[in-house]
């Protein structure tokens, strides 16, 4: 559950939201619309602690503060249209949160890694590549695995279907839109906005809720 | 030691004369700041010079540490206008480093392998800890500009290693590994190359002060490993104090902390 509280937001002194709130309740699908640079992606980013904001923001009960970012970035999965894997090569990518005291003790096993990869439309062949060689769309994907391998269930997306060809975005949905995961997310795509559960909408610095079109 | 007059000294600035010709006519613009470094050197040198024959007939522990720290928080101030680091917030964490590591070092060079009577004796203390100093002055510059811009330029790689469940200095070990490996490759290579390629100056300046060759190259020894040292501890020493400074309670590096 993420819940803003009279949330104001301002990048380079333009106030994007202005004393706003917005409850995204456990397996809620939300999709956030609004014309471009109106403030979208800042909000996503503030979930994360990366932003500052002014009023509330908790994440299943935990208020986001200085003391409990590290614990909130614990249950969220961030993943932007190009993901930054964060190491040379495709393997030690996935397997970097697993070498964090906070993970090492849940290093998956290979077999769980193809599992994965497979169910995202990736060959686990892929683990010997460079990073930098490999296309966006697979960017996304391996963001995603890594996500999925953490076990996480609270999804912030901007915009991850943007690269990706209809059969692997079917495939990514399959994956996140399950009953449990949670997702909050930015997206232009027809489908992605189509398979969410709600639409809110930025108007005059406030977050909407508008009719969702199924 | 043949002592040159003032007359011949300055007639090397003649030399001078080549490279601000180059400058001119590539149209760089550098005649004016060549002109202002070689005449800054000059008067410090000078100056430097009458306060060592001072130092050096005092000779007392007090006055001879009282410099060192003058030379360490000129070269700290130094370290942090060149990596484009504001003073006001890292100026004791980086003087901690750069003293810790200078320090460490030149002690065991001073009072374990050259062991002079007394053990704070000027003539021994000072240029060493000068040179390694010099030498961490320039290493850090390059340590610390590394450190911080990398992770200013991948602010989304770094919000990715938090968001994985990396802690803080999980989370800069990259940042750091790059501006280490930076700082300490030309070092390595010319360790690599001494004797070969170049013939350092402390030992050059021995033997034309009429020392042999063999004790010269002693020292030169000692002193080239406690550079290396001094280097890598202040590298790492001054990333890691600064840390706290740098970065908010959420983890995020403070736009604030730089000079731009």
């Amino acid at each position: 559950m993420i819940r803003f509280t009279d949330i104001s937001l301002s990048i380079q002194g333009q106030n994007l939201l202005e004393q706003t709130g917005l409850l995204v309740s456990p397996g809620d699908k939300v999709v956030i619309r609004g014309p471009s640079g109106c403030g979208k992606s800042s909000l996503l980013k503030t979930v994360i602690g990366a932003l500052p904001f002014s009023g509330r923001l908790s994440v299943n009960g935990v208020e986001l503060q200085a003391k409990t970012a590290a614990e909130i970035r614990s249950r969220i999965a961030f993943i932007d249209q190009e993901p930054a894997l964060g190491a040379e090569r495709v393997r030690e990518a996935l397997f970097l949160p697993f070498t964090y005291k906070a993970h090492q003790h849940r290093r998956p096993n290979e077999e769980l890694v193809h599992q994965t990869l497979k169910q995202l439309r990736l060959d686990p062949r892929i683990l010997s590549s460079e990073s930098k060689r490999i296309s966006g769309g697979e960017k996304q994907r391996i963001a995603i695995a890594r996500a999925l391998l953490l076990g996480k269930t609270i999804f912030i997306a901007d915009e991850i279907t943007s690269a990706l060809d209809p059969e692997s975005k079917q495939a990514v949905m399959d994956e996140l839109f399950r009953p449990e995961v949670t997702i909050l997310s930015v997206s232009h795509d027809p489908d992605w906005i189509l398979a969410c559960s709600r639409t809110v909408e930025f108007q005059n610095r406030k977050l909407t809720e508008v009719p969702h079109d199924d | 030691m043949i002592d040159m007059d003032y007359i011949s000294t300055f007639s090397m600035f003649a030399l001078l004369l080549i490279p601000i010709g180059i400058f001119r006519w590539l149209g760089l613009g550098l005649a004016r700041d060549t002109l202002i470094a070689a005449a800054r050197m000059t008067v410090q040198l000078l100056l430097v010079g009458v306060y060592l024959k001072y130092i050096f007939r005092l000779n007392n522990g007090f006055v001879n540490l009282a410099w060192v720290l003058v030379m360490m928080a000129a070269a700290n101030a130094s370290i942090l206008g060149k990596s484009g680091l504001k003073q006001k917030i890292f100026y004791w964490r980086t003087l901690i480093g750069i003293a810790l590591s200078t320090l460490l070092v030149s002690s065991w060079f001073i009072l374990a392998a050259i062991r002079p009577d007394p053990f704070y004796d000027a003539r021994y203390m000072v240029p060493l800890i000068g040179m390694i100093l010099g030498n961490c002055q320039r290493s850090n510059v390059m340590s610390l500009e590394r450190f911080y811009s990398g992770i200013r330029r991948n602010e989304q790689e770094f919000m990715t290693y938090l968001m994985l469940g990396a802690t803080l200095n999980e989370a800069v070990r990259p940042y750091l590994r790059t501006s280490l490996k930076a700082t300490v490759n030309p070092a390595i290579s010319t360790m690599a190359t001494m004797g070969i390629v170049s013939l350092p100056g402390m030992m050059t300046g021995q033997i034309l002060g009429g020392a042999m060759p063999m004790p010269a190259i002693k020292y030169q020894i000692g002193i080239m490993i406690c550079i290396f040292t001094a280097m890598v501890i202040a590298a790492v020493a001054n990333i890691l104090l600064s840390l706290p400074a740098a970065f908010d309670g959420f983890q995020r590096l403070r736009p604030d902390i730089f000079n731009d």
